[in-house]
């Protein structure tokens, strides 16, 4: 009885282990089902993406007070950089000289806000997804100088440059890792001189194209 | 103590402005208050600010120019359109600047022993008069031949039908908006029996999806986007950017899809399988409003010459509808459409949810293609299956290029088979046109004769003696201009251009006349969304220029036609739309009269006592509607949409071994069309001076190809060398180049293929197989 | 020192005229409207006397139909 209970179960086994096995050799032999590779995720154009990376908070500048204490100016905008595009250099005390590459910076400096220490809102940086801010930033120990420097005037872009009256400015500067408009001209950390009226209006370079592309220049065109 | 006062004050005064406008907008509910521009603008100055519509794109904004001293000083977006509402685009604010450069055409220039010799206007024109009189005399009226566009203003595209169809008798009339709407057109024609977008710009303020088949709005339709982002940003209004190559539109969507080139077909076809299998038809509205028709497949691509074609369409069922969708099941399009089963049921879901309502968009991506009609169509089954059409924030828009497409390319009908109403080969049509010009109805033939693509080969075999190419620059935008250019510097044919510029059109012409740009003379244009806007002449042209629709007028007169062309000079815009106007009479076109149009920043039509019909075919708003029902598709003789079973076919030419690259072109935000005006605009040349081939990082690693580097683009017709763009301005799928085509030094056309859509005739430029080589 | 603001209703296509008068004025800061006839006006006199001769000044504007004051202040 029990030998006859063994060779059935042996049969069970084998007969299941026969099925699952040309289950799986048809399935085999089923033509493969093979998607064309698709490239997903979003694509990115750094040079085009920045202009609508702080669109979010547009409407929040948009109703802003405009006439509130602790702006900026273009004057105290150019004090802790050595030319426009130069890296600023940090005004202030550090909280960990040791960090690198980590979010510490961008604690306040993502998205701004006021400061009470320093009576100042703090500049939103244009380039949030480079971590490593002090390759570029350094902090100001100092207020002497090792040799007495030639301070040429290094050129600043200018203000108020519309082609035609009325019309909207071009933008006088590079833009590269400063792609992202709003970060600099709107909000309370914004200079007031270059502040703009619309922030809302989020695709910035539908009317304000650059002027310095970096082309072959053909000069003034001509037939 | 001074500096508290002085913010005490500002500060009260800022809470008394807001006291009144809060105030204001008790009394009138959604008003706005221009902050923005005046605030940069002299108070008081001596300007002028005269109205009108911008120059360039189909958008229609409306602009209001500054004139001092009878000079155009300043641009602004008029506040009171509703278009754009005070803003503009970079091309728009700078765009009368053009007229100030220097090379500006301002005398007749006519070719004697080769060289150009400056000729008083009305000798010029004696010339033009007499040269073709005297080819009609020799060869016959269908030798003589018209090219106009669709920036010519209602009353030049009017004066032109009615010289060549009513006067000359000869349907060789044709215009650059055969190579950019003409799609569009057939796509209405066939799904509504009614041509032009049933929705307006407003339903950018209630859909709650933005979803854009093949299209860059963000450069190509600034405007619009910028309402688009303004509604995302409030609302969450959300953009799905479907294309095939990432833009700077892509960038501000919520999620960008891309497919291969001609799979937009196959995807349309596999959203309708998606909306069917799972219960999403609205029933009720199919059944109602609905037909289902299929038409010829394996249809060819035009490449060849004097090709024909005549769709036949034959009545089917659901059923039959539903068995033919079975070969687009998102699995199986996802095979070959490189667009995820997932993105395709995205889609769908998007479509078929009755809560959300969602307008598609479109431009050249889907009406320049081979297929060009049936896309249309899919698109339309799409909206038509889901009932989500003609209502606030529902329904499918076709947009357009050009500043006067829909106005005179499309209403007018400076097409060869159109006349102002209807078409040549419909009788009462034909009569109709014929009582209205006062000619002898025998005077309009009843056969069309070529298209643009069809003409310029003409030109080529000889057949066209004369041509008169006015306000566009074929030379430039045809497809394989590498054909089309020794063909017009063949003796055999006569070329006039009237233009404002010189252009490598120009460049090949016998007489060039003058043309005042737009502000330099009155006229109408109609935008995308069926509205007709009027300026008057704002300054006056330099030198002999002269109106476009005056030339023809007084060619007409030389040519002993004067009787049929009785309007004044000052007074002609005034005068030709009148008569014009006679046309459209009725609920289903009425435009509205001269006087609202010159006071309004444009109006829609249908205008029906005293009011714009902003969604036709829906009852509720259009008073056309005359069946009792909910909507009422007039367009056609039972009131029925078409849903059209169209299949998938292949691109006319597609990349292999030797040529691998798909070749698509297109525009760049600084530069309009053919950039003959928008080049001569310092800020927008220095933004971008010349053009480009962008190209995919990894394929230009393969080439070793730098940014900035040159490259030669080389199909089986022709080659152009261009600096590589690589992660610039927009980035192509792998085994895709894209060059805009606005530049003249740098001629992409040459390489571009001349197949076109056989039913809309519109050429496709953006697909042909090419092959790259580093210079 | 009155502050005042004003709702101005003007006559259908006399904005352009409207607006170019509203500027000549001193002492006033006009916001006009994107779509509809309403200007808002906020005017910012030193004394009574001046503000009530801008006030006069205002009446005699061509197209205007209609001026209602919405809120006074007088910030000393």
């Amino acid at each position: 009885m029990r030998r006859f209970f063994l060779i059935g179960t042996f049969v069970l086994l084998a007969l299941a282990s026969i099925f699952i096995w040309s289950k799986s050799y048809y399935a085999e032999k089923e033509e493969a089902y093979v998607y064309l590779p698709v490239e997903t995720g979003k694509f990115l154009i750094p040079s085009e993406m920045g202009v609508f990376e702080r669109a979010g908070f547009a409407n929040d500048y948009a109703t802003m007070d405009k006439n509130f204490k602790g702006g900026r100016s273009l004057e105290t905008y150019y004090e802790n950089r050595a030319f426009h595009g130069a890296p600023p250099s940090i005004p202030h005390p550090v909280v960990d000289e040791l960090n690198m590459g980590d979010k510490n910076c961008l604690k306040c400096h993502q998205n701004g806000g006021f400061v009470p220490k320093f009576k100042a809102y703090t500049p939103v940086v244009p380039h949030p997804e480079m971590v490593n801010c002090r390759q570029c930033h350094v902090t100001q120990n100092t207020t002497g100088v090792f040799k007495e420097f030639n301070s040429s005037d290094f050129p600043k872009p200018s203000i108020g440059n519309a082609a035609f009256m009325g019309s909207p400015p071009i933008i006088p500067h590079q833009i590269q890792m400063h792609e992202n408009c709003l970060a600099c001209h709107a909000g309370p950390s914004a200079p007031k001189e270059i502040r703009i009226t619309h922030p809302e209006r989020s695709n910035c370079r539908q009317c304000h194209v650059v002027n310095n592309k970096e082309m072959t220049d053909i000069g003034v065109f001509t037939r | 103590m001074i500096q508290k006062n002085i913010d005490r004050r500002s500060f009260i005064k800022k809470m008394a402005a807001a006291a009144a406008m809060t105030a204001a907008a008790a009394m009138f509910p959604g008003i706005i208050f221009a902050t923005e521009q005046l605030e940069n603008l002299p108070k008081g100055g001596n300007l002028d600010w005269k109205k009108g519509p911008c120059r360039f794109c189909g958008v229609g904004c409306g602009i209001q120019v500054g004139v001092e001293n009878g000079k155009a000083v300043a641009v602004k977006g008029d506040p009171n359109s509703e278009v754009n509402k005070g803003l503009l685009c970079v091309k728009g604010y700078h765009q009368t600047m053009c007229i100030q450069a220097k090379d500006r055409l301002t005398h007749a220039l006519v070719k004697k022993n080769g060289s150009y010799v400056k000729t008083p206007i009305n000798e010029a024109l004696d010339i033009v008069a007499k040269k073709m009189k005297q080819t009609i005399e020799k060869h016959g009226k269908d030798s003589v031949a018209m090219y106009t566009s669709g920036q010519s203003t209602i009353p030049e595209g009017y004066v032109a039908s009615k010289l060549m169809k009513g006067a000359i008798g000869t349907n060789n009339l044709d215009c650059n908006a055969r190579l950019c709407m003409a799609s569009a057109v057939t796509g209405f024609l066939t799904t509504f029996g009614a041509d032009e977008p049933m929705g307006c710009y407003e339903d950018i303020d209630h859909a709650d999806y933005f979803i854009t088949w093949g299209n860059n709005m963000a450069e190509m339709h600034p405007v619009l986007f910028s309402r688009m982002l303004e509604q995302k940003n409030k609302r969450g209004a959300k953009i799905i950017d479907f294309a095939t190559r990432t833009t700077r539109s892509s960038m501000a969507s919520n999620k960008s899809i891309l497919f291969e080139p001609q799979t937009d077909l196959a995807v349309a076809n596999a959203i309708c399988y998606e909306i069917i299998n799972n219960g999403w038809v609205n029933k009720s509205f199919v059944e109602k409003y609905c037909n289902f028709s299929k038409g010829k497949t394996k249809i060819g691509y035009g490449v060849e010459d004097k090709f024909k074609f005549k769709d036949e369409s034959q009545k089917i069922d659901f059923e039959a509808y539903k068995i033919f969708l079975k070969d687009y099941s998102p699995e199986k399009v996802a095979k070959y459409s490189k667009v995820s089963v997932k993105d395709i049921k995205y889609l769908a879901a998007i479509y078929g949810d009755p809560n959300k309502k969602v307008v598609s968009y479109w431009c050249m991506g889907m009406n320049q293609h081979t297929r060009g009609t049936w896309i249309n169509n899919l698109v339309y089954n799409i909206h038509l299956l889901t009932g989500k059409i003609s209502m606030p924030g529902n329904g499918p828009f076709s947009l357009t290029g050009q500043p006067s497409a829909c106005g005179t390319a499309r209403e007018v009908g400076t097409f060869t088979h159109k006349l102002p109403k209807g078409v040549v080969t419909e009788e009462k049509d034909r009569k109709l046109a014929a009582k209205i010009w006062k000619v002898p109805y025998e005077n309009i033939p009843a056969k069309p004769t070529y298209h643009a693509t069809e003409m310029f080969r003409a030109v080529d075999r000889g057949e066209i003696k004369f041509i008169w190419i006015q306000a566009t620059n074929p030379l430039v935008s045809l497809p394989k201009t590498g054909r089309y250019r020794p063909a017009m510097e063949k003796k055999s044919c006569f070329v006039v251009v009237s233009d404002v510029f010189p252009t490598p059109t120009s460049d090949v012409a016998d007489v060039i006349l003058p043309a005042c740009w737009h502000i330099e003379k009155g006229g109408l244009y109609g935008n995308s969304e069926r509205r007709t806007q009027h300026w008057n002449k704002m300054v006056e042209g330099p030198g002999d220029t002269m109106p476009d629709a005056w030339m023809f007028i007084e060619v007409a007169k030389r040519m002993g036609y004067g009787k049929l062309f009785p309007y004044s000079k000052e007074n002609h815009v005034e005068e030709i739309y009148n008569e014009y106007r006679q046309f459209h009479e009725g609920a289903k076109h009425g435009m509205a009269p001269i006087e609202v149009l010159k006071k309004e920043s444009g109006v829609i039509w249908p205008y029906v006592k005293g009011k714009s019909t902003q969604w036709r075919f829906n009852a509720k708003y259009d008073p056309a509607c005359n069946n009792g029902k909910d909507f009422h598709f007039y367009g056609k003789p039972d009131g029925k949409a078409v849903i059209w079973q169209r299949p998938f076919e292949p691109a006319a030419e597609s990349p292999d071994q030797e040529y691998p690259f798909w070749l698509n072109t297109g525009r760049v935000i600084e530069h309009w069309h053919t950039g003959s005006m928008t080049r001569r605009i310092p800020v927008l040349h220095k933004a971008m001076p010349h053009s480009y081939i962008e190209l995919h990082p990894e394929d230009a690693k393969k080439y070793g190809i730098r940014n900035g580097e040159k490259v030669k683009v080389i199909s089986r017709r022709g080659s152009c060398t261009l600096p590589a763009s690589i992660n610039e301005r927009g980035l192509p799928t792998k085994g895709q180049v894209f060059v805009p085509f606005f530049d003249e030094n740098m001629l992409i056309n040459d390489v571009t293929l001349d197949a076109f859509c056989p039913i809309s005739k519109e050429p496709d430029y953006k697909k042909c197989a090419v092959k790259i080589e580093k210079v | 020192m009155p502050i005042k603001s004003y709702i101005l209703h003007f006559e259908e296509g006399k904005q352009e005229i409207l607006l170019k008068e509203l500027h000549k004025l001193e002492n006033c800061e006009v916001i006009p409207s994107q779509n509809h006839d309403v200007v808002v006006l906020v005017t910012d006199t030193a004394t009574e006397e001046i503000d009530h001769n801008l006030y006069n000044q205002l009446l005699e504007i061509q197209g205007l139909k209609h001026l209602s004051l919405v809120s006074g202040f007088d910030a000393k």
